[in-house]
């Protein structure tokens, strides 16, 4: 998901181990109706695989005769809650809801998954983000990862291994080969959602190795007792904004066009690196056929050993959730039957994670569920696999942000730094008081 | 003509008064007064559980980024106000004078209001972020070299570019139309006094068309309290947050921070200082109108 902001999730090893080793499956069960109930779903997970998803609703709708599945289409320039909450209102609601920031606000109107195939072959730790206060939420659609995006073809040419980047200072000397060569060492983009998402998790997720100190560290910002420009983590992280917009090849742009613009550059050969996550492969493929781009952590320490310099976020960028509100039994029956089709059956999952993507095939997700029958095929997605399955993840924490805390802080003080408008000092200031006083949802708080 | 009865005209009423009325009040007054009631309450965007009081506003009156928007909206109402009537009515007068191609101009000049706003701020947005700064940097221009889009003041100054070439097409037809319908006769009997042109405009027809500049302000000064579009393709609210409009504001505080009850009250604050301000330049303008 390309703005994919708070993300849930907390590693993927199993899932993925799993999904290669299986390949068993149980046939889709064939039932007979005689009338159809309508399920309707908001949206089509994403913009971007719109026709993807479409076509697996048309092959579900005609592989049984029970359910016929609707897709309502939200308006995309809209944000989940302000197509949700009209609906609602008019006793309308759809059945089947696709988000992850408004999970909390979502949590006493949908169902509890547990109990359900899907929850039983999903990775535990990949339920934790949409489980509120005991009861399973959601589901997961897919796994995300971001990091250092990179051109084979570039890296090749100035001979460059990705592979032997361990610290910050080796990642150093690749861009000054880089540039040596000729080419600009790396887009560095200052999009709001990037920085105030993204890059902040690098910070989050390296700020301890386990996942209780990582959410002490959210607490004592809460608290307002945390002091960032002590903590060893927060000046490596600092440094290595620093070294990134030092060796930005690009000029500064503030605004939405960026996103394109960056995809574009790497595409072109002339850079480089990028910071970006695997939701920019199909683009980038589209943009320059015959390259591959791979990902790669953003080691922020100079110490090789040091937690998460080696490895890269994974996360899930969105959970299914099923109205328990608005919605008749049968409905939420016919709900489940279709993300479970969508995620177990041989069609479904082709047409989750078919590897020709980038054609018009699947939507190339990459699978989360286990007794997974489709292989990842392209080159960033068999690297995603490869760091899942050495076990080379970290969180994605900003799954735990608050609403509008990624905005207040990816859109002011961080474009702000980029842009040397403010000190480093204050940065930590403004990232410290954006946090003071916030409810701890992570905790399981309610606001 | 003869009285009609109470009962002849409540049915008169009822045929020509009732369907308009009850959509009035379906779709304006109740949903006006749920909003209003809305914002008394702790109201999360699905349900309210118990009544705030003023909270919600004090909160929205102790929030700096509020003030910070609204004294950047007002900044914003102010200069669009006065500079796109200003280039209507140049507009107006040029294609209203004896110029052969005046109807082809006319047309060119009123096109950039058929596009929508949001169409409009992304294809701005590619000329001051992309083509402005390519030829910039050929040209060796330093002020155009960074994008315009990356700093606070310039970016105004882009929003009010845009919001020109948007809205002054459409309200040079409100002034040529004043233009034309000032009778020729008042202004041969100028021209035979021998008026300059320069006092034929200031003393005939500015005073005689003052009624089109009730009607321009009034929608130039409703349309910049309430733009909301090409804020949100062409600045986004940015560079940090700078650049927000009262509306931008408000979609923000209830749908990106979840804080709808204090949205709401924001919204409702909008909605009496916009009335406010349209009844005091209606009122003004009205007086300088001149009845021939």
């Amino acid at each position: 998901m390309k703005k994919a902001l708070k993300v849930g999730a907390l590693t993927l090893t199993a899932a993925l181990a799993l999904s290669v080793t299986v390949a068993a499956q149980a046939p889709a069960a064939s039932y007979t109706c005689a009338k159809k109930t309508t399920v309707t779903m908001l949206g089509t997970i994403k913009p971007e695989i719109q026709d993807q998803f479409l076509a697996a609703v048309a092959d579900y709708n005609k592989s049984q005769s029970c359910y016929t599945l609707k897709s309502i289409p939200g308006d995309r320039n809209l944000t989940f809650l302000q197509n949700v909450t009209p609906m609602y209102a008019a006793k309308h609601a759809p059945t089947i809801m696709y988000t992850l920031q408004e999970i909390p606000d979502m949590a006493d109107k949908v169902m509890d998954w547990k109990g359900q195939r899907l929850t039983q072959l999903a990775p535990k730790g990949l339920l934790a983000a949409a489980n509120v206060g005991g009861k399973q939420v959601g589901v997961p659609s897919t796994a995300e990862a971001f990091g250092l995006l990179y051109n084979k073809k570039v890296l090749d040419a100035a001979g460059i291994d990705p592979t032997t980047i361990k610290t910050r200072t080796d990642l150093e000397a690749a861009f000054k080969t880089l540039q040596a060569k000729g080419k600009k060492a790396i887009h560095f983009s200052a999009i709001w959602w990037s920085l105030g998402a993204h890059f902040t998790n690098i910070y989050h997720t390296d700020a301890a190795s386990t996942h209780e100190g990582r959410l002490a560290v959210l607490d004592s910002l809460a608290a307002g007792t945390k002091d960032l420009t002590v903590d060893p983590v927060f000046k490596n992280w600092l440094s290595t904004f620093d070294m990134l917009k030092k060796y930005n090849g690009s000029a500064v742009n503030l605004t939405d066009t960026e996103y394109d613009a960056s995809i574009a550059d790497l595409a072109s050969g002339n850079y480089g690196f990028m910071f970006q996550g695997n939701w920019t492969e199909p683009n980038l493929l589209q943009a320059s056929a015959t390259t591959d781009f791979g990902i790669m952590p953003l080691p922020i320490s100079n110490d090789a050993k040091a937690y998460g310099n080696d490895s890269i976020p994974v996360g899930v960028p969105g959970y299914f959730m099923v109205d328990n509100t608005q919605s008749t039994a049968t409905e939420r029956k016919g709900a489940v039957d279709f993300l479970t089709w969508l995620y177990t059956s041989a069609a479904g999952q082709h047409h989750v994670s078919d590897p020709t993507t980038t054609t018009g095939g699947g939507m190339g997700f990459i699978p989360v569920y286990k007794q997974w029958n489709v292989p990842p095929s392209t080159f960033m997605s068999k690297a995603i696999a490869g760091f899942v399955n050495a076990g080379k993840t970290t969180e994605w924490i900003n799954t735990y942000y608050p609403a509008g805390l990624q905005e207040t802080v990816g859109k002011v003080s961080m474009q702000q730094y980029f842009t040397d408008k403010i000190s480093s000092a204050d940065l930590a200031k403004a990232i410290q008081a954006a946090w003071k006083g916030q409810v701890k949802t992570w905790r399981g708080a309610t606001k | 003509m003869s009285q009609q009865s109470r009962s002849q005209q409540i049915r008169k009423f009822l045929t020509f008064g009732a369907i308009p009325l009850s959509i009035f009040l379906a779709v304006l007054v109740y949903p006006f007064a749920q909003g209003l009631f809305l914002t008394f309450t702790n109201w999360n965007g699905f349900k309210y559980t118990k009544l705030a009081g003023f909270e919600n506003y004090t909160k929205s009156f102790r929030d700096p980024t509020f003030w910070a928007t609204l004294g950047f909206t007002l900044k914003f109402v102010l200069v669009s106000v006065i500079l796109v009537n200003a280039v209507a009515f140049g507009l107006a007068l040029l294609v209203t004078s004896k110029l052969k191609s005046s109807n082809i101009f006319r047309t060119f000049f009123f096109i950039p209001n058929l596009i929508g706003g949001v169409v409009l701020g992304v294809i701005w947005q590619f000329i001051f972020n992309t083509a402005i700064t390519a030829i910039a940097r050929k040209f060796n221009i330093p002020f155009f070299q960074d994008s315009w889009l990356n700093d606070t003041n310039k970016a105004f100054w882009a929003l009010i570019i845009v919001t020109i070439w948007q809205s002054s097409g459409y309200m040079m037809i409100i002034y040529i139309t004043g233009l034309i319908s000032i009778e020729q006769d008042v202004i041969e009997a100028a021209k035979v006094d021998g008026a300059s042109p320069l006092r034929m405009l200031t003393a005939i027809k500015i005073p005689l068309m003052a009624q089109a500049f009730t009607i321009s302000l009034f929608l130039t000064m409703r349309a910049g309290f309430m733009a909301y579009d090409v804020n949100l393709a062409l600045t986004g609210g940015g560079p940090y947050r700078t650049t927000e409009l009262i509306s931008m504001h408000i979609f923000q505080e209830a749908f990106a921070f979840g804080h709808f009850g204090t949205g709401q009250a924001q919204a409702v604050l909008m909605f009496f200082m916009v009335a406010i301000a349209a009844l005091i330049q209606v009122r003004i303008s009205k007086r300088l109108e001149v009845q021939q």
